[in-house]
């Protein structure tokens, strides 16, 4: 199915240079990769295709791999005779100014969806009717699914991140630990 | 950072002398954090003409507890407790949903009095789930009675599972590779004797309020989710089936055993009112309560003795890669996407797909037009648990 879609985006969208992930063995899922500036008509293209539609979008993910962020959109297509799901991945690699065309206008789902990644990665999305953080307060700084992320020490007053509350030694995960130590770092230099 | 006003006023009536004593404006109204009618910590701004509802916006994250971040820093065992706590009224199920994923990844066989107890205890808990929608959701429209029976019910539920598992809510009970303890026969005979209560109790409930006149008034033909609509904004579970369409996990795209299991797919046909209403959406859960209970006896009619845990190493680590993995619980479609990078004993990434926050971004779309009385009425009907909305 996977490879049929590649050939089905490459022919139809041009630009949107889908690879497939092929996944080695029913352990994980196969993905299929496409441009970042070709997400809009991709998905697009995804619903309103008669050969392999996608009738709705079940959920955006953010992944940060340090080196870059992922986004993830799983589509989904219910239908009785046919059931089937796509993980559609593109990559951001601005960490400061990351943006990504929105979809909203192709699924209204993705409305909350994107102001989660928003509020959690910190990613943009142009032309969304309403992007501001949706679980975090809007006066919140950085952006917590970050691999790099520290809390704010401060927030209202209140001291929400005192020091020594977190056990980091004994279960924090060690990459995120050196990054925060690196962040730590710079902070103190400036 | 665009400030949480900016989200485009309403044009200014026109004034001008004629009609300068007539000017009107929208309220805006606050509809929560604290607010019977939504069931938790959810805050929807409404903006309001009169009686007319004009806005609808929700603010979320009131019950933020960064479940996601914090799973990052767990091995994958310690995750499930934190999953407990996303749909705090039906642990079970998204236990399930988390533990699936890591299976799937692990590649772990799980033993089959294992997955078919798995079947009791989720489908135990939909009904608990159910039962709970439906008790509530009288209060929301005034009636005080059903509440009172659905908790008798779901009492005995939570008994059953207090033995089982040691806990009444959060439970900690399904294990990766299996589960943590084994029902006894003594356990077994007496879900099934409440299977048979249930039956018995479910007629009650209809004609206490089903076909209640007044319920009906209040909930038929209102709120409606129109087919599109639904696709649109990726609904699944009663909201969907509510709106007339024959969609289930469980049996579209069966996982665990639930294909050998014979049972319906409830919809709202709009028998009263019309699919997509508050009433029809309500019906489908009624009625799945009894499928519950089919599928229960087939599940206790097919045991066999035997292990109920499989084997899984001491320490699990994940091979790279990613899942997506869906799975069907009382209130929709939960979806796990689980990345591991190897080598380390902690997920990469873990994002749960909740079905309520689909179903709260809902709300603007079918709010506009609708008496206040009436918007309560629709958001109790979307069942929504702000646990696995805010995370």
């Amino acid at each position: 199915m996977h490879n049929e879609l590649v050939d089905l985006i490459n022919k139809n969208v041009p630009g949107a240079s889908a690879t497939l992930n092929a996944a080695p063995d029913a352990k994980s899922d196969s993905t299929i990769s496409v441009d970042a500036n070709s997400i809009f008509k991709v998905v697009q293209f995804l619903r309103d295709n008669t050969t392999m539609p996608f009738n709705a979008l079940q959920c955006i993910s953010g992944v940060d791999y340090l080196d870059y962020m992922e986004v993830c959109y799983v589509l989904g297509h219910f239908d009785v005779n046919a059931p089937r799901d796509l993980i559609l991945k593109v990559k951001v690699t601005d960490r400061v100014n990351g943006n990504l065309d929105s979809v909203v206008s192709v699924y209204p789902a993705a409305n909350f969806q994107e102001r989660e990644v928003f509020d959690m990665f910190g990613i943009r999305f142009n032309n969304h009717p309403d992007l501001r953080r949706i679980l975090c307060p809007d006066d919140w700084q950085g952006w917590p699914l970050r691999k790099d992320y520290v809390a704010q020490k401060y927030y209202a007053d209140m001291e929400v991140y005192p020091d020594g509350k977190m056990n980091f030694e004994d279960r924090e995960f060690i990459v995120r630990q050196d990054m925060i130590k690196k962040a730590q770092l710079a902070a103190a230099k400036n | 950072m665009q400030s949480r006003w900016d989200i485009g006023e309403p044009e200014a009536p026109t004034i001008n002398k004629e009609t300068e004593q007539l000017k009107s404006e929208l309220l805006t109204l606050n509809m929560g954090p604290q607010h019977p009618a939504t069931h938790g910590v959810l805050r929807i701004e409404i903006w309001t003409d009169s009686e007319i509802v004009a806005h609808a916006i929700p603010h979320l994250g009131y019950l933020h507890r960064c479940m996601e971040k914090h799973s990052e820093n767990m091995d994958y065992r310690g995750v499930i407790p934190y999953v407990d706590r996303l749909d705090y009224l039906a642990a079970m199920n998204m236990e399930w949903g988390y533990v699936m994923a890591v299976e799937k990844m692990l590649g772990t066989e799980v033993p089959r009095r294992a997955e078919l107890l798995r079947i009791v205890t989720a489908e135990l808990q939909r009904i608990a789930s159910h039962l709970m929608a439906f008790g509530t959701y009288a209060i929301d429209l005034g009636a005080f009675s059903p509440f009172l029976y659905a908790f008798d019910m779901r009492e005995k539920i939570l008994r059953i599972f207090e033995e089982v598992s040691g806990a009444r809510l959060l439970y900690n009970y399904i294990w990766i590779g299996g589960l943590w303890n084994d029902y006894t026969d003594d356990q077994i005979t007496r879900v099934s004797a409440f299977c048979d209560e249930m039956l018995v109790e479910a007629q009650k409930y209809h004609e206490l309020l089903s076909m209640n006149k007044i319920f009906i008034e209040r909930t038929a033909n209102v709120g409606v989710f129109s087919l599109q609509d639904c696709f649109d904004y990726g609904a699944t579970g009663p909201i969907l089936r509510g709106s007339g369409y024959k969609w289930d996990l469980r049996k579209n795209k069966p996982y665990s055993l639930y294909s050998e299991f014979d049972f319906d797919v409830p919809v709202g046909t709009g028998e009263i009112g019309q699919p997509g209403d508050c009433w029809n959406r309500y019906i489908v859960r009624m009625r799945e309560v009894v499928e519950s209970v089919k599928i229960i006896r087939q599940a206790i009619a097919k045991l066999e003795p035997g292990s109920v845990m499989g084997k899984v190493p001491k320490i699990i680590k994940l091979p790279k890669g990613e899942v997506y993995v869906r799975s069907e619980c009382p209130r929709g479609e939960l979806g796990i996407h689980l990345v591991s990078q190897g080598e380390s004993k902690v997920p990469y990434r873990l994002k749960v797909k909740s079905p309520c926050f689909t179903h709260v971004s809902m709300l603007p779309r079918v709010a506009p037009g609708q008496m206040i009385a009436d918007f309560v009425a629709t958001v109790g009907s979307i069942d929504i648990v702000l646990g696995e909305v805010d995370r």
